[in-house]
């Protein structure tokens, strides 16, 4: 059964003034997250990714819709109730959102306080999770104290102070230098494999979602416009709003300002070959068009890895007689996809 | 300056009265202060316990209350001392008027350093499952304590500076001394001596503010 149960969710705000229409923030979105998941939500800043994550632990009412978590209803749960259920959800933010007046130990057993739970608990517990993030020498320190990836190892660490199953990151690693990001990132991916915690990752980075994600969801206008495996929705995207995203993120796909310069600068034809692991290999494709006797050039290209599956965009300028290139790919695309820039 | 010697043990009573009269106004006007400043701040729009009547009525009545010039808000409320403490007239009757008005301005700055607090802290304590009079008083209040001191010695220093006006019902403390003994007996020593403690005072207190908000704020 699903952890997280999205169904025709719509969330509107009223409108901003008087006269105007009410702001649509989440349209119509239908999402299912299995337990162990580590499921990315990318789009654009405003697409309505945080939003939708708000819904989960109800800190934003939907408008319309069903949402479950754990098999609960929650739309319709009094507010009272909803407490006991946000116990079981962690959150991490962009900006950290510790409280700078309690030191690093008062900030990660706070939601045990909350919780209810007893002196020795909170003692042990808050020991346990300084250890897991390693920041066991800073218990007595201040937030401001802490560097940027210290401090939200202290927000991951208060997240996981209840045991949640279920643990919401909203652009958590956006205000992190990359190194930084990338061990927040491992960190996550830890708390995955090591306590089995269902994730969902906010964010606009391609690498996040690169390096941790298990399934994907890209959104725009408030709308989950595609959805699925992270190899499948990133090498192949199917939706025309989705695949221009996809093209802003992935390596290797030219903008329409930098085909024209590549269109500009090189002679003959301008074609993308798009190939994915599993299909048709490079080398092929390159042996048909040598023995085609056409002359060809790579102008533009990228190679993206997504858990060990490779999938890529090469752009090349073809001359040659056109009905030979013609012929040629023909031959190719056969085995790849290919698109004719111009 | 002889005379000040003769009056000496009055001087010190007056002193005395004016400790009083700022520590009970300090205690009674700062907690109905605290208490108007948190209603104000949680009852506004999109705050944790947001209620448009109730943010409205108590803007209103601030608002109302807070330009009357105090010589004549003590004259107003004087009948109103009567009925709640027993008595129109003294120390005490200024420590009541004193402390409704206080208590206006308190919450007024209150209000301004709460609404200080980032809003994503308030929010990462409502997503870990805690209700509104929690977060109020473990993080919101807390997280602004710093500023909340400045703020209280600010009217404290004021505070101080009204308590001069307690000879208008026949209170004492240090600025009924000044005019009563200073001012109408043409003895400027006197007048300078009182005013001399005044300053005193007030320097201790606004150091004290100081040192305990960078205790507060570790900075």
């Amino acid at each position: 059964m699903a952890l997280v149960a999205l169904r025709n969710v719509t969330k509107t705000y009223p409108a901003p003034e008087k006269g105007a229409p009410p702001v649509v923030a989440i349209d119509g979105v239908s999402l299912e997250i299995e337990p162990g998941d580590v499921y990315g939500i990318i789009g654009y800043s405003g697409a309505g990714k945080s939003t939708l994550v708000r819904l989960v632990n109800a800190l934003e009412p939907a408008t319309s819709g069903s949402i479950e978590v754990d098999g609960r209803e929650i739309t319709t749960m009094p507010e009272r109730e909803l407490r006991g259920i946000r116990l079981g959800i962690g959150m991490i933010f962009q900006q950290f959102n510790l409280f700078n007046s309690k030191t690093v130990w008062a900030n990660i057993a706070y939601p045990l306080t909350v919780a209810g739970a007893s002196k020795g608990e909170i003692a042990s517990r808050v020991a346990e999770l300084l250890e897991f993030v390693g920041l066991a020498g800073k218990a007595k320190n201040y937030p401001d104290q802490l560097s940027g990836g210290q401090k939200q190892r202290v927000g991951i660490a208060r997240a996981l102070a209840t045991s949640p199953r279920l643990l919401l990151a909203d652009e958590a690693t956006s205000a992190l230098d990359p190194e930084t990001t990338q061990e927040v990132l491992a960190l996550l991916k830890r708390v995955n494999r090591e306590f089995g915690v269902t994730i969902i990752v906010i964010t606009h980075e391609m690498d996040v979602i690169q390096s941790i994600a298990t399934k994907v969801a890209v959104m725009d206008g408030g709308r989950v416009i595609e959805h699925g495996d992270v190899f499948d929705v990133f090498s192949n995207p199917q939706n025309p709003s989705s695949q221009r995203f996809v093209g802003t993120v992935v390596k290797g796909i030219p903008s329409p300002a930098e085909l024209a310069v590549l269109q500009e600068r090189h002679e003959g034809r301008i074609v993308t070959i798009s190939f994915r692991d599993g299909d048709a290999s490079q080398a092929a494709v390159f042996v048909a068009l040598a023995t085609a006797g056409v002359e060809f050039e790579l102008v533009y290209g990228g190679i993206n890895d997504i858990q060990g599956r490779a999938f890529g965009h090469l752009t090349l300028a073809i001359r040659g007689e056109d009905a030979t290139v013609d012929t040629v790919l023909a031959e190719i695309s056969s085995r790849v996809d290919v698109t004719e820039v111009s | 300056m002889d005379r000040l010697f003769e009056l000496g043990s009055e001087f010190w009573v007056a002193a005395a009265e004016t400790l009083y009269m700022v520590a009970a106004t300090l205690v009674i006007g700062g907690f109905f202060g605290l208490l108007l400043g948190v209603v104000l701040y949680s009852t506004r729009p999109g705050s944790l316990l947001s209620n448009r009547a109730v943010f409205n009525i108590v803007n209103v009545v601030i608002n109302f209350f807070r330009p009357i010039p105090f010589i004549i808000f003590i004259a107003a409320v004087q009948p109103f001392a009567r009925y709640v403490i027993g008595t129109g007239i003294g120390n005490d009757a200024l420590i009541f008027s004193l402390s409704i008005a206080s208590s206006f301005a308190i919450a007024r700055i209150v209000e301004q350093n709460l609404v200080t607090v980032s809003p994503g802290v308030v929010e990462a304590a409502k997503a870990m499952g805690a209700g509104p009079l929690r977060i109020l008083r473990t993080v919101v209040i807390p997280e602004a304590l710093g500023p909340l001191i400045l703020g209280y010695t600010f009217v404290l220093v004021a505070i101080v500076d009204m308590t001069a006006m307690a000879g208008f019902i026949g209170g004492g403390g240090l600025g009924n001394f000044a005019l009563v003994y200073g001012y109408r007996q043409y003895e400027p020593a006197i007048t300078w001596a009182a005013l001399l403690i005044i300053v005193i005072f007030v320097q201790s207190l606004q150091f004290l503010g100081n040192w305990l908000a960078r205790k507060v704020m570790r900075r």
